[in-house]
């Protein structure tokens, strides 16, 4: 019953301002709101069509990006433009490989990277984790159409540190 | 034998009964230009990239690849054709390449790599020897466009810019050390130096 | 204690900063916080939401909130892997356009078709829908009701649709997504073997000495499944892959043979190798025998266009008869495929002869096994079925099947296909367990466990997918649920067909979703929905295994499950709305009661306490409908499997396990089907029992090479291939919010070889309009990275919502499975 009478006041309120909203969604200005109507296309109406971005540039600064919790598999700074990684060859492992890190100072795959399905150890990368771009991607130089809220764990850690010094 | 070859040279060194030394001096001289400039013509067709692809091996495997490389399609559109990376630039080096070359034509005859396959199968050899040349002349085809003078690092990324002004510049390594198969597929890199 | 000038400063600046946010900091707090306490985590399995491989992945939550994820070590399937969407699957629910409150399209406070979306509570959703839905029986009957459901779907959801549909409303207008997906599987699996589904598992992977991908991109498309794959092919290095595509993609990379075709010549290519096995003398004369026969299939059978069309107007057997086929003997067979050279057939496909022999040679020589692999390249298919069919049948002439290794693999694309879609039925013409609404004795079967009166399920089948826009934009269909999909962008020729039929002024659309898709833009009624563990269910993946989860969090307050939906939506009809009087006269006892009550509570739905849910666990739907409603659509669901070779474990037995494969004979699950040794049901003695047919043997099919519904020419001079790309899953409505994957891959762009666009005079990045005979959309060109087509094919992936590719796309469908061909149409592309 709650959530009716706020759905209500709600959309009174809605109302009352939707000419305001309307022309926000006419300028797309909007992506802020949530519960704006197709938000991943700009809430252009469907018989017609954006013009697209041009396509945007690989970011290419070898600078690390911070992982949304400890499995997530890191992103690749750099390009990745002609690395072959096929049955031949892996270019990736040209410096990232445990006897090349040394010499290229690229990060070291992880030793999860040397365990077979059966979880031992190999003495070189486990076959099953060749092709290094099912996991690490490149990142492109474009802006996210959808803002998303997820909490870092470390975030909702420290407030409780706080919260449980306070008491 | 000998008396044979004998007879031979003193006919050469007779001296002509019917032309006059001018006009042999000048019809000699003549000769000799169109001999020279239809040689270095020739010469010169083979080292466009239109003959190159005109066998269809080049074609289909090696330029095929070229296609979506940076050294094909890039920013500034300065592109390398074939002989721009394969072709020597002093005179004698490139005859030397010719001749090299020229067994090639073998291979095309006999069709040594007429199926992708096949070329797969000598791609790594093939491979090598471009990289013995490059090694053996301190990668001179990648500096008659590259060069190290005029390189500057602050517009390269980091990596770039840290291997460029250390092990390049102090001539422990040379671009193809580390610059494989940026124009083309790689062959089967095991036990290659780096790989 | 000492503090250095540095650390004061620092301390100071927190300080200051903690002070405008409002939260108070510890004097001097380790920057590391070790108390276990605060950094535990709450670890739980479930599914991922994504693909039909199935993995199964930890979730780790804190405060009510997924923090993290990560690939099950216990998981047979992925043993601790996942691929790139596997590993953000902590933040598909996060995106910041969650719908929170169900919106309806009004002017001036009322509905109106035309007016702008604006919050109302559920009850005045629901009030609404039921009123169009009661308006809408009333006027045209059962007919004009239908739904569009989902692969996605859990299986309780689907199931409570399906019961929702065939037997509340008696409507078969109820059709999966999973028909533009898997439903020349299905056709297929049902037309050689009578029973749906892979004989094999995931355990063949690594037992095979050959791969064989037919229209299959495994490195995108499953990557987990070609993480298994590739670990078989590199660490034996005897084992060889063949792919085979209509252009270059990753899964070349690892391939011993690549093989580039014109598309549809697969027809041909497989017809070849069964010729090439019986002119070489290896036909498996004893298995042949044994367990297969021969039958000459129906040709000519149009391609599931509108019945004007004059591809369907030329047909000659595109009626109820297209299916149909005569027994042939083996030498009429040989005589048959002989036609298909391997010169006719390389001239006709594109294929060197070399390769297709050495691709032949691998089904033929008796010494290797062999797994085929395959997924859209067949089931989008205009001979789908046909694809499906001939693939099987090579197999089946080298005895090459149900045993570890040799294995015909149809894979899947949907986290339920399997469970939801196909074993509970969701399909126009189905019901649970592989039975169909048109034979009464299973509609007797199904109306006995439903205890309801006979005649209560329609036997028509209903419209399926195809046929459903096509219905809505002929005003045929004026009320229309479509729940846990995004058919605005998924469809084939939404342009001509779709679009027009959700904005028909006499239909009335409903669209449930987590996020504002492009299908709930086109809605009247869109409906917030709750997502993947945000709810409690049960997916079935493509080796067959069922797989369960808890819920884990909260959903977002005013956001509900598709079941809770259904469930609550079936309290708004009496009875007496929607059967007829001699109907209910058959069972007076249901008179007064709710479609609630009769379908759902006092069913044998309905016969499970609160108290079998655990007290530590969330059940929002459970608690909220006062009995353990998973549990009882599942126990009620299974009992039509059981003892049918469709077995499913004890309900709560699957939240103990990584999964189980059906059938579960005796607590045991069964991993290659119809071998006797691994499958309970085969009749000892017999070695293999195709127990799907009633005389045991599989059928091997005659079936010949037929041209597309439309190829290249003068006008439209190129192939469109459209699919999918790893980092995005189906339409982009979850990933493409999560700021990783979308960077990643923002925008699908037109991948063309260097030389077509040389020749159009276009290069990498240009904007362009790829147009077809039906719409347009524009792009950006890409002449390089990972999809290399060949010159005279282009492909366009459909995740992007802001290039709707479908628009440009033929709704021709494979006539015996309905299924769309969305791998091939002729387009031209020009500049903008």
């Amino acid at each position: 019953m709650k959530n009716f009478n706020l759905a209500v006041i709600a959309s009174l309120l809605v109302l009352a301002v939707s000419p305001i909203m309307y022309s926000l969604n006419a300028n797309a200005a909007d992506k802020e709101t949530v519960n704006s109507v197709a938000t991943l296309r700009d809430a252009t109406p469907i018989d017609v069509q954006k013009e697209p971005n041009r396509i945007p540039k690989v970011v290419n600064k070898d600078i690390k990006q911070g992982r949304n919790y400890p499995m997530q598999p890191p992103v690749i700074p750099h390009t990745t433009r002609s690395y072959e990684v096929n049955k031949y060859n892996n270019k990736c492992m040209s410096c990232h490989s445990r006897h090349r890190t040394e010499k290229s100072q690229a990060p070291m795959v992880s030793v999860t990277h040397y365990m077979n399905r059966d979880g031992n150890f190999l003495a070189e990368i486990s076959p099953r984790r060749y092709f290094c771009n099912q996991c690490h991607v490149t990142q492109l130089d474009a802006e996210p159409l959808v803002e998303n809220t997820f909490t870092d764990m470390h975030s909702l850690m420290k407030q409780k540190t706080a919260n449980a010094k306070e008491h | 034998m000998k008396k044979l070859l004998m007879i031979g040279w003193k006919t050469l060194m007779k001296p002509s009964g019917y032309y006059s030394l001018g006009a042999l001096v000048i019809g000699g001289f003549v000769a000799g230009v169109i001999f020279w400039g239809g040689f270095n013509t020739a010469l010169e067709f083979t080292n466009t990239e239109e003959f190159c692809i005109s066998c269809h091996s080049m074609e289909s495997n090696s330029y095929e690849e070229l296609k979506t490389t940076i050294h094909f399609s890039n920013r500034s559109g300065v592109r390398a054709t074939c002989p721009d990376c394969h072709v020597p630039h002093k005179w004698s080096n490139k005859i030397a390449a010719k001749i090299r070359a020229s067994k090639d034509v073998w291979g095309w005859v006999f069709g040594t790599v007429n199926t992708r396959e096949k070329f797969l199968v000598h791609r790594r050899s093939l491979a090598e020897n471009e990289w013995r040349r490059l090694k053996a002349n301190d990668s001179l085809e990648c500096r008659n466009c590259h060069n190290f003078d005029y390189m500057d690092f602050t517009e390269q990324s980091d990596r770039a810019a840290y291997q460029h002004s250390t092990a390049l510049a102090s001539g422990e390594k040379t671009c193809i050390d580390c610059h494989k198969g940026i124009a083309h597929q790689l062959p089967d890199m095991k036990g290659v130096e780096g790989w | 204690m000492t503090i250095n000038r540095r650390e004061f400063i620092k301390a100071n600046a927190i300080a200051a900063a903690a002070a405008v946010a409002g939260v108070s900091v510890p004097a001097i707090a380790s920057n590391l916080i070790t108390s276990s306490d605060i950094t535990k985590l709450k670890w739980d399995k479930a599914p991922c939401r994504f693909c039909g491989t199935g993995c199964s992945v930890n979730v780790g939550v804190m405060d009510g909130k997924v923090v993290a994820t990560h690939g099950d070590i216990k998981s047979p399937v992925n043993k601790g892997l996942n691929c790139v969407k596997g590993y953000f699957l902590s933040k598909i629910m996060y995106g910041k356009d969650r719908l929170t409150t169900p919106l309806l399209r009004m002017t001036n406070g009322k509905y109106d078709k035309e007016g702008e979306f604006a919050p109302v509570s559920w009850d005045q959703a629901f009030d609404v829908m039921a009123e169009k839905a009661k308006e809408t029986l009333k006027k045209d009957g059962p007919t004009a009701v239908g739904m569009f459901g989902s692969g996605q779907w859990t299986v309780q959801e689907g199931y409570a649709a399906v019961k929702l549909m065939k037997a509340g409303f008696r409507s078969n207008n109820i059709d999966p997504n999973a028909r533009h997906c898997m439903a020349s599987a299905v056709g297929g699996f049902m037309r050689t073997f009578g029973i749906d589904e892979p004989m094999g598992c995931y355990d063949d992977l690594e037992a095979a000495d050959a791969f064989v991908l037919w229209g299959s991109n495994m490195a995108e498309m499953h990557p987990i499944l070609w993480t298994r794959l590739t670990d078989r092919r590199l660490s034996s290095p005897h084992v060889k892959v063949a792919v085979l595509s209509t252009f270059e993609h990753r899964s070349f990379d690892l391939a011993d043979n690549g093989m580039i075709f014109t598309p549809q010549t697969d027809l041909a290519i497989l017809n070849y190798i069964a010729h090439y096995i019986i002119s070489t003398g290896r036909v498996n004369k004893d298995f042949v025998s044994k367990h297969t026969n021969f039958r000459l299939g129906e040709t000519d059978i149009g391609y599931g266009l509108r019945p004007e069309h004059p591809l369907e107007q030329a047909a000659k057997n595109n009626g109820k008869t297209a299916g149909s086929s005569t027994p042939i003997d083996f030498e009429e067979y040989a005589k048959f495929v002989s036609t298909y050279t391997v010169e006719y057939t390389s001239k006709l496909s594109g294929v060197p002869e070399h390769k297709l022999e050495a691709l032949a040679e691998l089904y033929a020589d008796p010494k290797i096994k062999v797994t085929s692999f395959w997924t859209m390249g067949f089931n989008q298919h205009t001979r789908g079925v046909w694809a499906n069919n001939l693939v099987y049948n090579i197999h089946l002439l080298t005895g090459k099947i149900s045993t570890p290794g040799n294995s015909p693999f149809s894979l899947t694309g949907q986290p339920s296909a399997c469970g939801t879609a196909r074993e509970v039925g969701t399909f126009s013409h189905r019901l649970p367990a592989d039975m169909v609404v048109a034979n009464p004795k299973h509609r007797a079967i199904a109306e006995k466990i439903w205890d309801l009166p006979e005649g209560t399920i329609p036997p028509k089948p209903g419209y399926h997918a195809v046929l459903q826009n096509r219905m809505l934009k002929d005003g045929k269909l004026n009320f229309y649920w479509v729940q846990c999909n995004n058919n605005m962008q998924a469809a084939a020729n939404i342009n001509e067909e779709a679009y027009p039929g959700y904005r028909n002024p006499k239909n009335f659309i409903v669209v449930s979703d987590p996020y504002p898709t492009v299908t709930a833009q086109a809605a009247d009624l869109i409906l917030p929905t709750a997502m993947w563990v945000e709810k409690e269910g049960v997916y079935g993946n493509a080796e067959r295994r069922t797989q369960s989860w808890y819920q884990m969090v909260e959903a977002p307050t005013g956001a509900k499950s598709d079941l809770w939906q259904l469930v609550e939506f079936s309290k708004r009809f009496a009875i007496e709305d929607v059967w007829p009087e001699e109907l209910i006269a058959k069972k007076p006892e249901v008179r007064g009661k709710t479609l609630y009550d009769v379908l759902y509570k006092d069913s044998s739905v309905g016969k499970f306490s609160l108290d079998e849910v655990p007290e530590d666990r969330l059940n929002d739907d459970a608690r909220d409908f006062g009995f353990y409603i998973q549990k009882g659509l599942f126990e009620e669901y299974a009992t039509f499997g059981r003892g049918h070779a469709h077995d499913l474990a004890p309900y709560d037995r699957y939240h103990k396990e990584r999964g189980l494969r059906w059938p579960v004979v005796n607590g045991k699950e069964t991993k290659w089907r119809f071998k006797e040794g691994s499958d309970p049901y085969v009749k000892a003695g017999s070695g293999w029992d195709f127990y799907g047919h009633k005389d045991g043997r599989a059928r091997i099919f005659a079936l010949p090479y037929e041209p597309p519904a439309e190829s290249p020419d003068e006008e439209y001079d190129l192939w469109l291939s459209t699919g999918r790309v790893l980092e995005h899953w189906h339409s982009g409505s979850m990933t493409q919010r999560v700021p990783e994957l979308y960077k990643a891959m923002p925008d699908a762009l037109v991948y063309m070889h260097p030389d077509d666009a040389k020749s159009r005079n276009m290069r990498r990045g240009d904007l362009v309009k790829l147009i077809s005979r039906r719409g347009e959309v524009q792009t950006r060109v890409e002449t390089r990275g990972r999809n290399k087509p060949p010159i005279g094919l282009v492909y366009m992936p459909w995740f992007d919502a802001s290039r709707l590719v479908n628009k440009v796309t033929l709704d021709a469908t494979d006539p015996l499975s309905k299924q769309t061909d969305f791998k091939k149409c002729a387009i031209k592309i020009v500049k903008v």
